[in-house]
């Protein structure tokens, strides 16, 4: 038996953060999706399959396990699950026979004998999947299947919740006397390396909290559970509201409250962040704000994939693509959307409710800046701060990205120079 | 004065709030004239809105003086020109 986590078109409402990763890389609690599969598969090979131009770089982040490798396939049982199901709270067990899961019409998971995958071949594997339903019995399942951005972070509570009980708690690192847990001192782990400062307050009334190894949380910072801190990353004196993951060797502080944020990004100073979710290499000026309610409740509407569409949700932040970077006292409406590698400077009012990747926005006009190669060099230096590279295959991504992303951009340039 | 030159000149002043008879041929923007880097990124905007030409990055990037803005646009223009004959 083989396990190959799978995408289907479903990485289109997740616009701009699967641009430059398969949703399996997105973070929901302290994992990312996938970790929690090969976490409930200890001993099943997993696999990948993904879009073609994101192989050679998801192949790097993932070695050894194999990315659309038919071949590797070929010679066993395989469970293709798809890459948005958020595996926390299932009771799901591997079927005897062949058999697919449906939500909605949507394949959660199908396992497929061995002599049917003599027949997969490379390209799209739901395409390949949605065919074989044809023969397979199926069964209609429940599950927590993501399918907008904000349901990862909806999600994103129980499923620390879920990654904590999943873990042994431990005090490891370093917690100052001076420093409080308020709640359950049983639901606080702290790994191996980091240390809590005095005047730290942990307040576990409302679930756990998780300091990672070589994390360093700084006086006059409180930390509600359930929230995830990342390796490396260090907390200045911030508020961190219950429902936070933040991944490693970032910097916050001001507010942030039911956020997810990737690795290498940067929230250091003050200003509210709020019901969001941001990539890697992110960089938020001081005093960058986000409304993440409306003053009449009313549902937060969204640009998904191109279209504003109503989220049905009363509280909805931003949505920030990689290595995007704000201005000192920059205001993001409710569900905003920014693609990746934008500048936005802060012009006093709310910025516009989508932000096309690769652009520059200021005095209120879309721009293309100093143009992308510029932004590659910015991008270069920031990560070589961190002792990184973009590498090839990261480059491929962006440029790959770039075309695709150029049309809607060269028409807000296009629209603020008439106008 | 050539009409790009006085354009450019006009345009140079409103985005950097500099007096005309301060802005010559010779003068940098960044040197002489104080343009701040989010200055320059306005000031390749304005020049691009003014003339209705699209200034690539490389381009934009290796204009310095008030003088090679101008050479650029009026050898732009000219070429825009010449392909619309």
């Amino acid at each position: 038996m083989k396990i190959c986590i799978f995408e289907d078109n479903g990485f289109e409402n997740l616009y701009p953060l699967t641009y430059l990763r398969p949703i399996c890389g997105l973070r929901c609690g302290k994992t990312l999706i996938f970790e929690k599969i090969i976490r409930a598969f200890p001993d099943i090979k997993i696999s990948f399959w993904v879009r073609d131009y994101l192989i050679k770089l998801w192949r790097k982040e993932v070695s050894p396990l194999a990315v659309n490798d038919a071949e590797a396939l070929k010679n066993d049982d395989t469970l293709f699950i798809n890459s948005r199901w958020l595996f926390i709270d299932t009771k799901f067990s591997i079927p005897g026979n062949e058999e697919i899961g449906k939500m909605d019409g949507e394949i959660v998971y199908a396992l497929v004998k061995k002599t049917q995958m003599a027949a997969i071949s490379s390209g799209d594997i739901s395409i390949w999947l949605a065919k074989l339903k044809e023969n397979i019995q199926v069964k209609e399942v429940k599950v927590k299947l993501i399918t907008y951005p904000w349901d990862l972070v909806n999600y994103n509570a129980d499923a620390i919740k879920d990654d904590f009980n999943a873990g042994t708690a431990k005090i490891e690192g370093e917690f100052s006397p001076q420093a409080s847990i308020y709640g359950e001192k049983e639901k606080v782990s702290i790994g191996k390396g980091a240390k809590v400062h005095p005047m730290v307050v942990i307040d576990t009334t409302h679930g756990p909290v998780i300091i990672d190894e070589d994390a360093v949380i700084y006086p006059f910072t409180k930390i509600e559970g359930p929230s995830y801190i990342g390796k490396e990353t260090q907390i200045h004196g911030a508020k961190v509201r219950e429902g936070s993951s933040i991944g490693p060797v970032c910097r916050i502080g001001g507010e942030v409250e039911e956020v997810i944020i990737h690795g290498y990004s940067n929230k250091y100073h003050d200003g509210f962040l709020g019901h969001s979710y941001v990539g890697e290499w992110v960089n938020l000026g001081a005093l960058t704000t986000n409304s993440d309610i409306k003053n009449d409740y009313s549902p937060v509407s969204v640009y998904i994939n191109g279209e504003i569409m109503s989220s049905g949700e009363a509280k909805v932040g931003s949505f920030i693509g990689d290595h995007t970077k704000t201005s000192i006292g920059t205001f993001l409406n409710t569900g905003t959307v920014i693609g990746v590698m934008t500048n936005l400077i802060g012009s006093g009012g709310v910025l516009p409710k989508f932000v096309p990747s690769f652009t520059w926005y200021l005095n209120k006009k879309f721009t293309k800046g100093y143009g992308y190669k510029m932004l590659l060099k910015t991008a270069g230096v920031a990560m070589s701060r961190r002792g990184k590279k973009l590498g090839q295959e990261g480059l491929d991504v962006l440029n790959y990205v770039y075309e695709i992303t150029k049309d809607k951009r060269e028409e807000l340039i296009a629209r603020d120079k008439m106008g | 004065m050539s009409e790009v030159t006085e354009r450019v000149k006009k345009v140079v002043s409103r985005q950097l709030k500099v007096q005309p008879e301060k802005i010559n041929e010779g003068s940098e923007f960044v040197k002489d004239l104080g343009a701040e880097s989010i200055q320059s990124i306005e000031l390749v905007a304005a020049f691009e809105e003014e003339f209705g030409i699209t200034m690539d990055e490389d381009a934009a990037l290796s204009i310095k003086t008030v003088g090679t803005a101008i050479e650029f646009i009026e050898k732009h223009l000219s070429e825009a020109g010449k392909n619309n004959e």
